[in-house]
């Protein structure tokens, strides 16, 4: 394989203030590499998206800080640039769609504002260059009017138009990494498998590299190439969508894989009991122990590593097959 | 725009309720008109000419409809106390307080809003501190206060400005500031929660990612999403100023619309204390419209 555009190691987040200090991404690496999508799968909380906007240094900070590890792009250590030069990659190399198009887009200005003030950010273009580039932005995005949605308000778009246009916002200055975070979450399920089918042709046509944060397993299976499963702050699993989907080996993504529903099969649904451990109570050993079904004595006394299995990583004592 | 309309039509309705309200509220209020115009020694039918003459003794409604005709012809009628005319001595007393209540209206919003952006980039220090303190006294301490601690401290201890009266901006200064000192107060809280609340939205994130620098982001989008809030309390802020001219006006012997109105009602002078209350009212309801349009304007969502 080629070297990885992106390579997170050993990424921990911690939220540090008075008198507390836990971790709640613990010690994540995960890389992603030129022209693929790969996909961060877990639950609500598991700190997909936390691990997702620290690349790109947008936690809230304080009080939540990088407490250890690199994130290497372009020969630099993102945890580790300054706020300018952070700026300046923002958008530019590496650009971020968010989850509720709605609210993420500012309600007073244009779609064509928006966009025009992204390229200007970075460029000293004239203002028609800026518009043309919009205008190249929003068709690439999937709009087909681009003029009419240049000149309207967030409040004028659909959810899913919305969408579109903050997609061509992180594609207007042409980015080599695209962040996606639950895209489609908030649409319709018809909007939905455009907008995947949207970033499935931005890699192919343009050989983006798109990280894609979701919590649906059906998404993943149709888009990504690579996934990293997380749980309770870590990465528990991780390879190519064909392996992990196929023969899970960690439990927690056997139990994911048993949770959802299918329509061509009758087996019953099988939910994973128990609950998430709190980042600030997590046990000494395997952060799933107490729901796991194959638990051993070693899982909790001590926390296993992530390990190479078949072409798979996996931090398990007791793997599934 | 549709909502605007109704606005101005209610506007009107509330002008000509308004009118009857002034009208009726200073008659009901008891005092008698002729203690101010006739000597003291004048016999109950003195007085009771008086009255007939001036009209005061026929039934409430036939008044108020022979007043406002007047009005509509543009009558403004005579003072009771000593038949002035009313539209002779209105001009300069409203450039008076025109003059006070729009320099107040520029500090309150001219001094507020930065004030309030200011506690809202430096939160938690003690900058924001100092400033929130400040805003904080500055709601709390009424206005009449202020204005003799003012009057101590700046004419009488310091001597760098005149305690009273009216001629050059020297003599504004006082009677502005203490004027305008709650509202100034208010529009710093205000901005500086809208701000801090707006820099929370989504739409920071949003903007953060695509590279935009925190300055623009802070003074374009958080700004004016935030000056939405203070646009369509702006309203309010008028009326406040009116209210408190009042006060104002007369302790720092300011020779305008508030101090008449304020003598004329002392001395029960129905017409003048009509006519100059009912400007009040105008003001006030063309301040909450001025204020109605310009968030209609303001806002995308309303001007679309």
């Amino acid at each position: 394989m080629d070297t990885p555009l992106l390579d997170i190691h050993d990424l921990s987040i911690g939220l540090r203030g008075d008198g507390v200090g836990y971790d709640i991404v613990r010690n994540v690496s995960m890389s992603l590499f030129p022209t693929e999508i790969l996909a961060i799968v877990g639950e609500s909380g598991c700190g997909k998206s936390l691990t997702a906007l620290s690349v790109l240094a947008l936690h809230a900070s304080p009080p939540l800080h990088v407490t250890s590890g690199s994130i290497m792009y372009d020969g630099r250590d993102l945890t580790k640039v300054s706020a300018s030069q952070m700026r300046a990659l923002r958008g530019a190399e590496i650009a971020m769609v968010f989850q509720d198009p709605m609210s993420a887009l500012d309600p007073m200005f244009t779609a064509g504002t928006l966009l025009t003030s992204a390229v200007q950010a970075h460029y000293k273009v004239r203002y028609d260059v800026a518009k043309n580039r919009a205008l190249e932005a929003l068709a690439d995005a999937g709009i087909e009017d681009p003029r009419r949605r240049f000149a309207e308000y967030p409040f004028q778009l659909s959810g899913g138009m919305a969408q579109r246009v903050m997609i061509a916002l992180a594609l207007v200055n042409d980015p080599k990494i695209l962040i996606a975070d639950e895209p489609t979450t908030a649409l319709d399920v018809t909007v939905q498998a455009q907008i995947l089918d949207r970033l499935k042709q931005l890699k192919a046509e343009r050989g983006m590299s798109i990280i894609l944060i979701t919590h649906n397993l059906g998404v993943v299976a149709s888009v990504a190439d690579r996934m990293v499963v997380m749980y309770a702050g870590e990465v528990v699993e991780s390879g190519t969508v064909e392996e992990v989907l196929a023969t899970p080996q960690h439990p927690y993504t056997n139990g994911l894989l048993g949770a959802v529903p299918r329509l061509n099969s009758d087996a019953t649904l099988v939910p994973i009991m128990g609950r998430v451990p709190q980042p600030n109570d997590l046990p000494p050993g395997c952060s799933f122990a107490d729901r796991c079904g194959r638990v051993l004595d070693v899982c909790r006394a001590e926390r296993p590593q992530l390990a190479v299995r078949r072409n798979s990583e996996v931090r398990c004592y007791n793997p599934v097959g | 725009m549709r909502s605007l309309l109704k606005t101005v039509v209610l506007t009107l309705l509330l002008l000509l309720a308004s009118s009857f309200a002034v009208f009726a509220g200073i008659r009901l209020s008891g005092g008698d008109v002729t203690a101010a115009r006739l000597p003291a020694s004048a016999t109950a039918a003195d007085r009771q000419l008086f009255r007939h003459q001036m009209g005061l003794d026929q039934p409430i409604f036939k008044q108020y409809s022979t007043y406002m005709g007047d009005l509509f012809r543009g009558d403004l009628g005579n003072s009771l106390t000593n038949n002035a005319k009313i539209s002779a001595l209105a001009v300069d007393k409203i450039k008076n307080s025109l003059i006070l209540g729009a320099t107040s209206m520029l500090l309150v919003f001219g001094i507020g809003i930065p004030l309030g952006m200011i506690a809202s980039l430096k939160r938690n220090s003690w900058v924001d501190t100092g400033i929130t303190s400040a805003s904080v006294a500055g709601m709390a301490v009424p206005n009449f206060w202020l204005a003799l601690i003012a009057i101590y401290l700046f004419s009488t201890r310091l001597g760098w400005l005149p305690s009273a009266g009216q001629g050059g901006i020297k003599y504004l200064v006082l009677p502005a500031f203490v004027l305008s000192a709650e509202g100034i107060a208010l529009t710093v809280r205000m901005t500086r929660s809208a701000m801090l609340d707006n820099l929370n939205q989504d739409f920071v994130r949003t903007l953060r990612a695509a590279g935009l620098s925190e300055r623009r982001i802070y003074f374009k989008h958080v700004l004016r999403n935030s000056m939405l809030p203070i646009i369509s309390l702006a309203g309010l802020r008028v009326g406040q100023i009116v209210g408190y001219a009042l006060v104002v006006e007369t302790i720092f012997g300011w020779p305008g619309v508030g101090q008449i109105l304020v003598n004329a009602v002392l001395r029960r002078d129905y017409p003048v204390v009509q006519f100059f209350a009912l400007l009040l009212v105008l003001v006030v309801t063309l301040g909450n419209l001025a204020a109605s349009i310009g968030y209609t304007l303001a806002n995308p969502k309303l001007r679309k």
